[in-house]
């Protein structure tokens, strides 16, 4: 007992009770607390280091130099949204303004994310007040419904602001017009959404493969396509359900058409315009000409007719005069089955190039056609991968290959990544143009061509007759 | 008392191993509280092994979810605080032992499974998981708390006193 007393395990029993604790049982409880304030003083030093690190990086203007941007985001919708997460990324812009008249869900959402990254955006349902009241907007970045581009386009351009706008440039001509004149009458910058135009892999493949080096010879066929599979009507929870008289003074029937206005006539366009409208711009720009006329054939194959107005499934073929001769190009868009996913193939008599903006599934194949010129210096250059032999495909039993297959082509790859998301190069090319570096890649102008394309193969259908385009419809 | 059956040395080592468990624990916790959305659900929807199929049903009740986030969350940092301190040892080595348990059970490193979210390290079987399990068993059953820890003052505080026929 003795060594334990003297240990300080037990306590003497003295009278009137022994001690319970003795200094060394203080100090050996208490040893292990200064590691708790260690900890505390660690964590302190590093919150204090992350809250430099996120300061910087919510103040970008500062830190990378450059002029700052006030721009405010109408239409918040998810390809508001889609945008939004670009320009986080994008140094130099101070959101100051989210309008949408989807107040109590959309508009919320997207205040709340951007508080996140330290800006402080007012929100507005009606995109007057907001160029009333936010007088010191550069920009506006409008992702509305397209039956709303044209109102908020002019509207923007007229308040003294450079606008981006998606695509479809507007679901009518005339809208499309009146955003031509606007931006001519202000001079202010209209980017429209085309954002494949920013890309560069697709800059590369048309300034390098197809400008330069003409890998693909004389461009005499095009095909493409986007096919989704089935997709469920849009709903909204009942709770955010918008109040009827809100919905009719921004032009929607109900809560159903405003989530999917895209279906809609007199709102959008249906998938021939959401989808194809990007790869037929494509098309253009790199056949390097304009259509020359049109023949559609589409239809309501799938969804009821009530709620989905446009063709869930269409087929179209342009004809161009291209510089180098005739060309012809195929493109279909269906929604009911998804196989394949979405690419533009441009087949010229030298070689095949077969790309999409997925580069995940489609990483930018070109075909050496065996009769053209050897690729070597295009290889040594860096312009494309090296070759890879095609693979002959395993024997099918029973299957025979005749005298009249052609000679399997090498596989090469466009060797340029995209590691961003799809729409920041465009976002970034807008803004570089508002800081006055640098051109539009696709100004009002083009994104007005690209509409008259697009939007008359919906006419084309209705008139089940190939519609000629004269130049004079492509210009203002 | 059991703890008077360990030499110094030894006590002393277990002591510093306490500590580091337990700074893990408190750190682990307190991001999970500061981030602005932690959510386990993403971790619980790729879970494998013997406890995927209750692993993905907590995941996918959202109030189940909600409870599971904020048991993690307090949980790991008043565990981890507790043993800095050395209080309520023993409860908190169980504890922290039962959460390492299913963190390890969640994605166990067992031949054949793989996982979309890749682990720091390379690990067979035996991962830092089951480590720190082993080391917290090691401080339960040698009541680290009572050689250095707040625990020697409460059970100071809280001992019967002997009784005079007793020590007589």
């Amino acid at each position: 007992m003795a060594d334990e007393n003297d240990k300080g395990k037990l306590k003497t029993p003295v009278a009137g009770g022994p001690p319970r604790l003795d200094r060394r049982d203080l100090l050996k409880g208490l040893s292990t607390v200064p590691a708790l304030g260690l900890f505390g003083y660690a964590w302190s030093r590093q919150q204090a280091h992350r809250a430099g690190v996120e300061a910087a990086a919510a103040a970008p203007a500062a830190a990378a130099g450059v002029q700052e941007i006030n721009i405010a985001l109408l239409g918040a919708g998810a390809q508001g949204q889609v945008l939004m997460e670009a320009m986080l990324r994008i140094p130099g812009l101070r959101f100051r303004a989210v309008c949408d008249i989807w107040t109590d869900y959309n508009q919320k959402r997207v205040v709340n994310t951007l508080k996140r990254f330290k800006h402080e955006p007012n929100g507005y349902e009606d995109y007057r007040e907001m160029l009333d009241k936010e007088k010191q907007l550069d920009a506006v970045i409008i992702a509305t419904p397209d039956f709303w581009h044209a109102e908020h386009t002019v509207a923007c351009l007229k308040a003294g602001k450079h606008v981006y706008c998606e695509k479809e440039m507007s679901n009518t001509l005339e809208g499309a017009r009146s955003m031509v004149m606007a931006q001519r009458e202000t001079g202010k910058l209209l980017q429209i959404g085309h954002q494949r135009r920013s890309n560069p892999r697709y800059l590369h493949a048309y300034h390098k493969l197809l400008g330069e080096a003409k890998l693909l010879g004389r461009i005499v066929t095009v095909n493409g396509q986007w096919n989704r599979g089935v997709t469920q009507d849009l709903g909204a929870p009942d709770r955010y359900v918008i109040p009827a008289d809100r919905l009719k003074r921004y032009g929607f029937k109900d809560m159903a058409q405003f989530r999917n206005w895209r279906w809609y006539k007199g709102k959008g366009g249906g998938p021939i315009v959401d989808l194809g409208s990007h790869q037929i711009d494509i098309y253009t720009w790199f056949l390097g000409a304009n259509p020359s006329g049109v023949m559609a054939t589409g239809g309501r194959l799938y969804y009821p007719a009530e709620t989905h107005e446009w063709y869930d499934t269409v087929m179209v073929v342009f004809d161009y005069q291209t510089a180098a001769g005739p060309a012809q190009a195929y493109y279909q868009t269906q929604t009911t089955n998804g196989s394949n996913g979405y690419f533009e193939t441009f087949m010229g008599d030298q070689g095949t190039l077969l790309i999409s903006e997925s580069e995940l599934n489609y990483p930018g194949q070109l075909y050496r056609d065996p009769n053209a010129p050897a690729w070597d210096e295009w290889i040594n250059k860096g312009y494309i991968s090296a070759p890879k032999e095609v693979e002959v495909k395993e024997k099918v039993e029973g299957a025979v290959a005749d005298v009249r297959e052609s000679a399997p082509p090498d596989q090469h790859t466009v060797p340029v990544s995209l590691r961003d998301p799809y729409h920041q190069p465009h976002l970034q090319n807008f803004f570089n143009a508002v800081r006055g570096k640098g051109t539009l890649n696709c100004p009002a102008e083009i994104g007005y061509e690209s509409a008259v394309s697009v939007l008359k193969v919906n006419e084309a259908i209705e008139a089940k007759a190939r519609l000629a385009f004269t130049p004079d419809d492509f210009k203002i | 008392m059991e703890s008077t059956t360990f030499a110094r040395g030894p006590m002393i080592a277990i002591t510093v191993l306490r500590v580091l468990v337990g700074w893990h624990f408190l750190y682990e916790g307190l991001t999970k509280l500061t981030a602005p959305s932690f959510s386990a659900a993403g971790y619980l929807k790729q879970a494998k092994g013997p406890l995927a199929g209750a692993f993905h049903s907590l995941a996918a009740s959202p109030d189940m979810l909600a409870n599971a986030n904020m048991i993690t969350m307090w949980g790991l940092a008043i565990v981890g605080a507790c043993l800095i301190l050395g209080l309520f040892t023993r409860l908190a080595s169980l504890a922290g032992i039962a959460f390492v348990l299913m963190f390890y059970l969640a994605a166990p490193p067992w031949i054949g499974l793989s996982y979309a979210i890749p682990s720091e390290g390379s690990y067979l079987i035996i991962n830092k998981n089951l480590v720190e399990a082993g080391a917290l068993a090691v401080i339960f059953f040698t009541g680290s708390g009572r050689f250095a820890g707040l625990d020697r003052i409460i059970s100071g505080v809280f001992r019967r006193r002997p009784r005079l026929a007793a020590a007589a």
